[in-house]
Order: structure tokens, then sequence, then C-alpha cells
């Protein structure tokens, strides 16, 4: 039962910190490459207490893009 | 003593911020993906992938009975599809710059393109990547700080959202920019060496005028930083540029590959950097940061350097290290509108303006190459990394090996694949 519990709150699959500013390729954070996987493991639980803040009904629901769209398809090997 | 106006600039920045706290934060703002959802935190600066569930209990979930959630096996496989939508688009605001880097990617000139966008097409396209829930941007050039509209443009992405960046070369229209730092939501100036490293780099002696903006723009703003093209002339300098950086407080270095695209393509023998630098590339990086504590970020097309070191993949994937996302996770708009994958890469075929980029986004040949990266050859398909990596830089493929399919050929696996396969021919005495 609590197996289920805690499957129903969901994952955080990653985590992207923070803004890109250079218009030419997508910068990625490695930062914590040297730190390694614990510090990933600290900023989960403060990432998801943010969220869980941040989603009470008194913040209001996540604004959404208004029509999500069909996913795209996935590609040949996909399908296999 | 510094200028009233760098004064004034601080004073409406610390206004700014205060205004937003008293308004209270800003709504959280995030999308339902096949995998369930991402959402966009302010602070600390992240988007956040969460599966289904994750994003039922923040009450984001597809309309009733759209297929966006009919396929149970794409709970919480960020990679299967392409994303609903890019992350962020990176635009070419204008193709003008005056300075004439020897390596500059866009083959930038004074005069521009002939047909390049206005303010106002530029916001419908801001429009359009925010009903379909872009997160980001970040503009460049082309030198856009030379644009009046500059803000006018940063101030309608705001409106709509979406968090504008700016990555400017520092030699001209600073007052501007500072004047525009509060809208941004992160600012890189260019710096691709100290002293005579920059000019070897760039062709130019730029880098006390560089040096006098980044000055001037930290003094107004805490999230400013540098970009950094690596070549083989600033390898040996990147130590002293991690110093340069926390020197100037600076709070992030972005270091990236060079390309061969616009003038690039002429020098990208002679300034990219060398198979034993590419392997020593995330070593070097590592020293630097453990010394100098500043913030690094490396561009995509550095994955396959990153992953010759063998690092842990689920780190690498909570992190979102990802080699080529072009059409993916990022696209690309070149000054007169045109969709591309990348902004290295040349606009697909078929491709639409960036301001009807939506129905192009789903059509299943959208980005051509750039998606269909499951079918790869060896040495990426039997590589562990393949799935993050994605075969490397497509430009770097086209460039080198004539198609951009190819596994990225300045890749250290890929370098020992073919010294290992090449066909020894006998010698004949």
């Amino acid at each position: 039962m609590r197996r289920r519990r805690r499957r129903r709150r969901g994952r955080i699959l990653a985590i992207k910190p923070g803004l890109n500013p250079n218009s030419s390729s997508l910068g990625v954070d490695i930062t914590f490459l040297l730190i390694g996987a614990s510090a990933l493991a600290l900023m989960t639980p403060v990432v998801a207490s943010v969220l869980r803040l941040r989603r009470s009904p008194a913040a209001g629901d996540v604004v959404t893009n208004e029509a999500p769209v069909d996913p795209p398809e996935p590609t040949q090997s996909d399908a296999d | 003593m510094k200028p009233l106006s760098t004064h004034l600039n601080r004073l409406k920045a610390t206004l700014t911020e205060l205004a937003g706290r008293r308004r209270g934060p800003a709504p959280l703002r995030g999308r339902v993906e096949s995998f369930g959802a991402i959402v966009q935190l302010v602070t600390p600066r992240a988007l956040v992938f969460v599966d289904r569930d994750y994003a039922r209990s923040m009450n984001m979930q597809p309309a009733k009975d759209h297929p966006m959630w009919a396929e149970p096996s794409d709970d919480g496989d960020v990679t299967r599809r392409p994303l609903s939508a890019p992350m962020e688009a990176h635009l070419q605001l204008t193709n003008r710059c005056d300075v004439g880097c020897k390596g500059c990617y866009t083959a930038a000139t004074p005069r521009g393109e002939a047909d390049e966008w206005g303010a106002e097409r530029w916001k419908r396209a801001i429009d359009e990547l925010a009903d379909m829930g872009v997160f980001h941007l970040a503009l460049g050039g082309g030198e856009s700080a030379t644009l009046p509209w500059l803000g006018e443009v940063a101030e309608h992405a705001r409106r709509r959202g979406l968090i504008p960046n700016l990555t400017t070369s520092g030699q001209t229209s600073v007052d501007r920019v500072v004047a525009l730092a509060p809208l941004f939501g992160q600012i890189n100036v260019s710096v691709d060496g100290l002293g005579d490293a920059y000019a070897a780099v760039r062709g130019y002696d730029g880098f006390n005028r560089a040096d006098a903006a980044i000055a001037r723009l930290r003094a107004v703003k805490r999230e400013v930083g540098i970009n950094v093209v690596v070549t083989r002339h600033n390898f040996d300098q990147l130590d002293d540029i991690f110093a340069y950086a926390r020197r100037r407080r600076l709070s992030e270095v972005e270091l990236l590959r060079f390309k061969p695209s616009g003038r690039g393509r002429h020098s990208f023998d002679q300034m990219t950097c060398t198979d034993a630098q590419h392997r020593e590339f995330l070593p070097v990086v590592k020293r630097a940061l453990r010394r100098h504590r500043v913030r690094a970020r490396v561009d995509c097309s550095y994955t396959p350097m990153l992953a010759h070191h063998r690092p842990s993949k689920d780190l690498l994937e909570s992190l979102m290290v990802y080699g080529c996302t072009g059409g993916d996770f990022l696209i690309g708009a070149k000054a007169t509108g045109a969709v591309t994958a990348c902004s290295f890469a040349a606009p697909p075929t078929g491709g639409p303006s960036v301001d009807k980029l939506n129905a192009y986004w789903h059509k299943p040949e959208a980005f051509g190459v750039f998606r269909r990266w499951r079918e790869a050859a060896e040495p990426c398909r039997s590589c562990e990394y393949h799935s993050l990596c994605r075969g490397g830089c497509r430009v770097v493929s086209q460039h080198v090996c004539g198609d951009a399919a190819d596994p990225d050929p300045e890749c250290p696996r890929v370098v020992d694949w073919r010294e290992r396969t090449r066909v020894h021919l006998p010698v004949v005495m």
C-alpha cells in the first residue's frame, strides 16, 4: 500500500538548472558532474519542496499551454 | 568613481526586483508532455521534468480524450518522442554586426541580410512560441544589442511568459544592454580568450572593450557570464579564463565547441581543438571548476567529449545533459525568420518561418536527420551513451564527412573506432 501511495505521488525525472543565454546551442550545466550524484540527491528534495509549496491551492494551478497538441510520432525504431 | 548611469540602473534593477516580490511569486508555468510534464521554476532557476503521476498531482494533464497520454509506455520516458514543443528558441534577431570575427558562425556583416525581420514579426513569432509552451529565448545575432527595438521584443517575451536571455559581444551598444539588463534572465558576453588570445580567436583586439562591458553589466546585474568558444589557441588558457570569471564575480562560464558554420567553415581546420585536447576537455574543466568555483556550462556538441570519461548515465539524464537535440529540445531562427534545427544548421527543406512553427513541428519529416538520430551507424549504434549523445554534432559531421547523419568525427570513440577499422594496405617491397 505504501508503495502504491509513493507511486501515485510520482517522480521528478530530471532537472535542467539555469538559463541558457547562448543563442547557438543548448548549454548544459556540468557543475554537478564535478560534485556528483550526491549534490543532485540534495537538490531534488529542494526542488520538490518548492514545487509542493507552489502547487498549493493558494498558489493556483500551473499555467500550461492552452491547447496541448498531439505528441509527435515516434521514430521508426520507437515503433518497433 | 562609477558613472551616475550605473547607479541609476542598479536602482532600477532593485526596484524591479522589489516590485516583483510585493506582487508575490508569479504562477508556475508548465506544459504537459507525453512522459508527464515540464514545469518551470524561477527560484531556483530550473526546468523540472516530472512523470504523469507527479503532473497529475499538480493538476497538469491533457484534456479528456486527448491522445497525449494514450500510450502507457511513454510515461516517464523523456526522449521516446520529440517534445511537444522546444524548451528554448534561439532567435538571431539580426545578422548585422560590425566587428567581423573570423570564425563567426552566422557570417555576420555590417549590412546583415536583405530581408531581416523587424520587431513586429519577431513579436508574432514570440506569440507562436508562447502558445506552444516554449520556456526560454536566447537572443543573439549578429549583434542584437544594436537593435533599437531589442527592449520591445524582450518585454513582449516577458509579457507572454517567456524568459529572454541575451548574448552580446560587448563591443557596442553597451549602454542599451545595461539599461535593458533587468529584462533578461541571463546575459553572457562573448570572450574567446584573455588578452592576445582573444585576438587570435576572433581576429581583432576587443578584449578590453568586452571586459569593460562585463564590468558595467555586472555592476547592475548578478546573472552575467561569459561565452567562450574553445579553440586550439585558447584551450591552454581555460584555467585563466575561469580565474578571470571568478575575479569579475560572474555567474557562469559557458564553453562552446568551434563549429564549421558561417565564416567558421573556412577556419575550422585551424581553429578546432586537437583530438588530445578534446580528450582532456572534461578533466581540464573539472580542475578549473574545483580551483575557481565558477559555474560551468557546455554546449550540446561537447557531450561526446564528456561521455569519453564514462560519467554516470543516470546522472547525465537527471541533469538533462544530452547531445544534439536540435529540432527537439531547441530550435533556431535566422534573421529572416527561417526555422532551423539549431543555429548552426541550414533551414530544413520545406521548413517554415518561426511564426508558423507549430504546424511544421508535428510533421513526421520535420527537421530530417536531426530527428532520425536513432538510425545511427557504428560506432554510435553500439555506444551505451548514444541515447544521450545522439551521435554528436550534426553540423561537424556534415562539414567533415559530407553527411550530417554520420557519427561526429571528433568524438574520441569515433576517432578510435576509425583507427581500429582502417584498412591497412600491405607494403610491397
